[in-house]
């Protein structure tokens, strides 16, 4: 293509009037100058015009010919193709909204799927060049050699380090400083805050969007000012979006903060989800007790800004040579090991393949919807097709080429596609809050750690919206092209004399289209079958711990500790008290061996409370509260792992500190010295399962301790409906200390397993559900379609003696070979996958939560698939064998 | 009479003959049928239909050009001459088109 050509198209395109006027001004001289010429030869101007106008030929032939030539001819076509198709709609609008609302539902529940997608690993944080902020972690090695592999530890810098960092190394234009999230109360409601470095909103470049964003001031070493900043999520859910919210005074574990600014929405702080507001670092004793007047050994998420240039493996060298080096300088015996950089943008991962295989399955089961909608669509197109044959014959036969019709038909399926992506954006949008809205009422919403409605973007994200453009596209080649193919492909003379050309019956490509349904279908619903078998399993297993009548009470306020225990023994519905901490790693040594085991700090009455039997020795006495008691009890198995040939009671062993509790990770671990204990009992197990607190799986060493105790959370024993009571204590409690944590029943917290199941099951089995519906009708429609087509066959066969079993066996028999062999395909598919997936790694959790392989999961869905494919061959099957034979052969 | 629509003959030939008569003056699609008819001793009669579709590629091309200009019966008429790209194509067309018919010419008369 040249300039000129150029030029030529794009005046035929803006000034399309008069290029038209040109034209005919050029051919009608033409004309003209012909008669004119036979004129001067002697002929009459009639008769000489005659002769002119035979010898051009038909001028509106060569006028097209001419706009062939400029090339714009695509542009018209479209655009009247469009038009065509519109009118098209009007004239059968209910198969234009059938497949409308069809394809949109497809697009809609994968779109919705890629929200979520988006949300995880697409949607970098809108912050100033995202893509130069890295996460600064150590490579922590664990502590006993091949147990585990090195993993990089978030928060895995002291705040001195920190600034350490800043000063000493040039990797960075600018490093902040993090500590998330710090779950809290404001006005009483559960909120999640994140106290960031004064520098954090200017070195991300974020500006507030109300007020003030937290500057270098308020975070002055010691002296932290006790404001807060609202992140646009903040604002909405605890003062309704009110503009009047800057200098206001808000309540955060008894201290008076106030609020400073507003961030602007889609802002989330470096996370996926935005925390409820900002506090500055320097106020972390008055969040964490443990850090209270210890402000340099608050451990924090470093994220730096890197100098532009920089490569990450540079910045990797520089800071590991940093970190060997303040070794060498500090006392402090850190932990060897390398300092890394990874890419940090508010995102789960910048790896899109790995993240791309974390959601194929959910991209899988949801695009069945959509293949299922097209197949459906797809057979209506088929049907239309037959039916439109004569409009189609008569436009071939005057002349319009194939290719013409195919692109006038796919232009016209692309048009409802777009109109379906369109909906499709509403299916997304509401069917993921009707998710979400499952899953927080499916699972109990104070064990939830983050509010899931904050997934629904409040902006409109662009890629889903290109999303849905593709998908409209690749749909319509789904549904559209093969359906085109067989309505361009007529005999032409036979169509105009209105009959329907036989070989136009696509009926090789229907049985295909249901096929491909069923074994769809069949798929979802043998996942909600496994899930639902989970969900029942899980829901009988028993939890190991008791659970009909306690109450988890955590402890986040150290200060508030005496008063808080204090509140609930003068509780009247509490009937007993324990406590236990969380458990951690540590490496015993007993006579023969060397192990890391957990162990986790319990009162002398947790193993009654919770109804863990002792198999032999004692459980702690009341004098025995703290590890200074040189006493431990172990779990069954941490017994037999220990002692495998004695009995464990009397043993002893030795116990060795690991390298983090010499930085002074946590004050519950520090207060254990290294000493020698003594066993004094052997428990039962606690129970087995997934999802579940440490405390219900927990194997290993019981240490004393007592709810006292800072670091301990209270479990309670409770009278009467545990629900109630626990009502009860959330109402009396925070009255004691605003920044209670979340009071849970121990119920709930068993129950997570079901819940996530029940959730899951949810899900596939709305998915399945969907997919038969749309399976079924479309067989249905199918199969009236061929009874109709076939009705003079029927009645023929009919009046010639065939039996009601005959004819109704002519019709099923065209949907039993594709249904069955959708079955065998689907669930074939299904095991396949459960054989993939329990190759994987993650088989043994998979297992846990899951019979992949369940059999009665296999035949119920199957039985579901085959019941409803047979209804609905029924009607129609009865329809037939009800035909009159004297009627049908009387028509036409 | 011998009459030959030129489509006829070899593909392509029509381009070469519209470039060829427009090689000295520029003219209106009229006068380059009639000029065609004329020296081909009204063997060649040009299929009028064709000649403007052609003309038409033939610029987009960029082989001519078209310019409005007063016709010869007082009007406006399209005339159409040759751009400096059209006399490069019209050089290599005709010394194909001269291999061509020596070819044809030596097997009519030897073979």
């Amino acid at each position: 293509m040249n300039l000129r050509d150029l030029f030529l198209r794009i005046r035929a395109l803006t000034a399309p009037h008069r290029v038209e006027r040109e034209l005919h001004e050029e051919l009608t001289f033409h004309i003209e100058r012909e008669t004119q010429k036979h004129i001067a030869a002697g002929l009459s101007p009639v008769h000489a015009r005659t002769r002119a106008l035979a010898r051009f030929g038909a001028v509106p032939l060569a006028a097209d010919q001419c706009r062939d030539a400029r090339g714009t001819g695509v542009v018209d076509d479209v655009a009247r193709d469009i038009l065509y198709a519109l009118r098209t709609f009007r004239r059968a609008p209910l198969a234009a909204l059938t497949i409308v609302a069809t394809v949109a539902l497809g697009l809609g529940l994968i779109a919705m799927a890629f929200t979520l997608f988006s949300a995880f690993f697409l949607r970098s944080d809108a912050v100033q060049h995202a893509s130069e902020l890295v996460a600064v972690e150590r490579l922590a090695r664990s502590a006993v050699e091949g147990s585990t592999p090195a993993r990089a530890d978030a928060l895995s810098f002291t705040r001195a380090e920190y600034e350490a960092m800043r000063r000493e190394t040039s990797v960075f234009t600018d490093a902040v400083a993090m500590l998330r999230p710090v779950r809290t109360r404001i006005e009483g409601r559960l909120v999640t805050g994140s106290l960031v470095s004064g520098n954090f909103f200017q070195t991300l470049g974020v500006q507030a969007a109300l007020g003030r964003p937290l500057v270098t001031g308020d975070d002055e070493r010691f002296a932290g000012r006790p404001v807060i900043v609202l992140s646009h999520v903040g604002w909405k859910k605890l003062f309704a979006s009110d503009p009047m919210v800057i200098g206001r005074s808000v309540r955060i574990n008894a201290a008076p903060y106030e609020i400073v600014g507003v961030m602007p929405d889609g802002f989330r702080g470096l996370g996926i989800l935005s925390p409820d507001y900002w506090a500055p670092l320097a106020l972390a004793g008055q969040f964490r007790d443990s850090y209270a007047g210890k402000q340099d050994e608050t451990l924090v998420e470093v994220i730096g800004r890197l100098k532009p240039r920089l490569s990450v493996e540079a910045a990797d060298a520089a800071l590991t040579t940093w970190a060997s080096r303040r070794r060498d300088r500090t006392a402090v015996p850190a932990e060897p090991g390398a300092v890394i950089v990874r890419p940090s943008q508010g995102i789960l991962s910048t790896d899109t393949l790995t993240a791309l295989l974390f959601f194929s399955p959910i991209f899988f089961a949801f695009g069945l919807i959509l293949m299922i909608g097209c197949a459906n669509v797809a057979n209506l197109l088929l049907a239309r097709g037959v039916a439109r044959q004569r409009e189609i014959g008569i436009r071939l036969s005057l002349g319009a080429s194939r290719r013409r019709i195919l692109r006038q038909l796919l232009t016209e399926n692309l048009l409802l596609a777009l109109i379906a992506a369109a909906g499709g954006f509403v299916v997304a949008r509401s069917a993921l809050e009707g998710a979400l809205y499952l899953a927080t009422t499916t699972v109990p919403p104070e064990l939830l750690a983050v509010d899931l409605t904050l997934f629904v973007p409040t902006v409109t994200d662009w890629r889903v919206v290109v999303f849905l453009m593709a998908g409209a596209t690749i749909s319509t080649a789904f549904f559209g092209l093969a359906p085109a193919l067989y309505a361009t492909r007529l005999e032409l003379v036979r169509t105009m004399r209105g009959e329907v050309t036989r070989d136009a019956h696509p009926r090789r490509m229907r049985q295909r289209l249901i096929g491909l349904q069923v074994g769809a279908s069949a798929l979802l619903l043998i996942c909600a079958a496994i899930f639902l078998r989970g969900a029942a399993m899980a829901s009988t297993v028993k939890p190991g711990l008791r659970t009909s009548d306690t109450v988890w009470v955590p402890i986040s306020n150290e200060s508030r500790r005496a008063a808080l225990l204090q509140a609930v023994m003068a509780e009247p519905s509490v009937a007993a008290v324990a406590a236990s901490s969380q458990p951690s790693n540590f490496v015993v040594e007993t006579a023969a061996r060397r192990v890391t085991v957990g162990m986790m700090p319990v009162s002398p009455g947790y193993f009654d409370l919770l109804d863990v039997d002792l198999v032999s020795g004692r459980g702690f006495t009341q004098a025995e509260r703290t590890a200074e008691a040189g006493v431990m009890i172990v779990s069954e198995t941490t017994s037999r792992r220990l002692w495998p040939d004695r009995n464990a009671v009397g043993q002893v062993l030795r116990l060795e500190l690991p390298p983090s509790a010499a930085r002074g990770a946590s004050p519950s671990e520090s207060a254990i010295p290294s000493r020698t204990f003594t066993i004094v009992g052997v428990v039962r197990e606690a129970g087995e399962g997934f999802l579940l607190p440490d405390m219900f799986t927990f194997r290993g060493i019981y240490l004393p301790a007592g709810p006292e105790h800072a670091g301990t959370s209270l479990i309670l024993r409770v009278r009467g409906e545990p629900e109630q009571a626990r009502q009860t204590l959330v109402e009396r409690l925070t009255s004691v200390d605003p920044g209670v944590g979340s009071i849970t029943t121990m119920r709930a917290m068993a129950g997570m397993q079901t819940s996530v199941l029940r959730f899951a099951f949810q899900v596939t089995v709305v998915l399945g559900g969907l997919a038969l519906i749309l399976t079924v009708s479309g067989l249905f429609s199918v199969l009236s379609y061929v009874v109709e087509q076939r009705t003079r066959e029927i009645g023929v066969r009919m009046a010639l003696g065939a039996t009601v079993r005959s004819v109704a066996g002519l019709v099923l028999s065209q949907s039993l070979r594709p249904v069955g062999i959708g079955l065998a395909a689907g669930a074939s598919l299904a095991a396949a996958a459960a054989i993939a997936l329990m190759a994987t790694p993650a088989a043994s959790a998979i297992g846990d939560m899951v019979r992949v392989f369940d059999p009665v999961a296999y035949a119920l869905s199957g039985l579901v698939v085959v019941t409803a494919c047979a209804l609905a061959a029924w009607v129609p099957a009865m329809r037939a064998c009800r035909l009159d034979p004297v009627a049908t052969l009387r028509q036409d | 009479m011998a009459r030959h629509v030129v489509p006829d003959l070899l593909p392509g030939t029509l381009d070469l003959l519209i470039l060829r008569t427009l090689q000295t003056q520029s003219l209106h699609g009229w006068a380059i049928s009639e000029r065609i008819q004329q020296i081909s001793q009204d063997v060649l009669q040009i299929n009028q239909g064709s000649l403007y579709p052609a003309l038409h590629r033939l610029e987009h091309q960029g082989w001519i050009q078209a310019e409005w200009a007063v016709s010869e019966l007082g009007r406006r008429a399209k005339y159409y001459r040759l751009t400096p790209s059209g006399r490069r194509q019209l050089a290599a067309e005709a010394g194909e088109w001269e291999r061509m018919s020596t070819a044809i010419g030596r097997v009519m008369k030897l073979a």
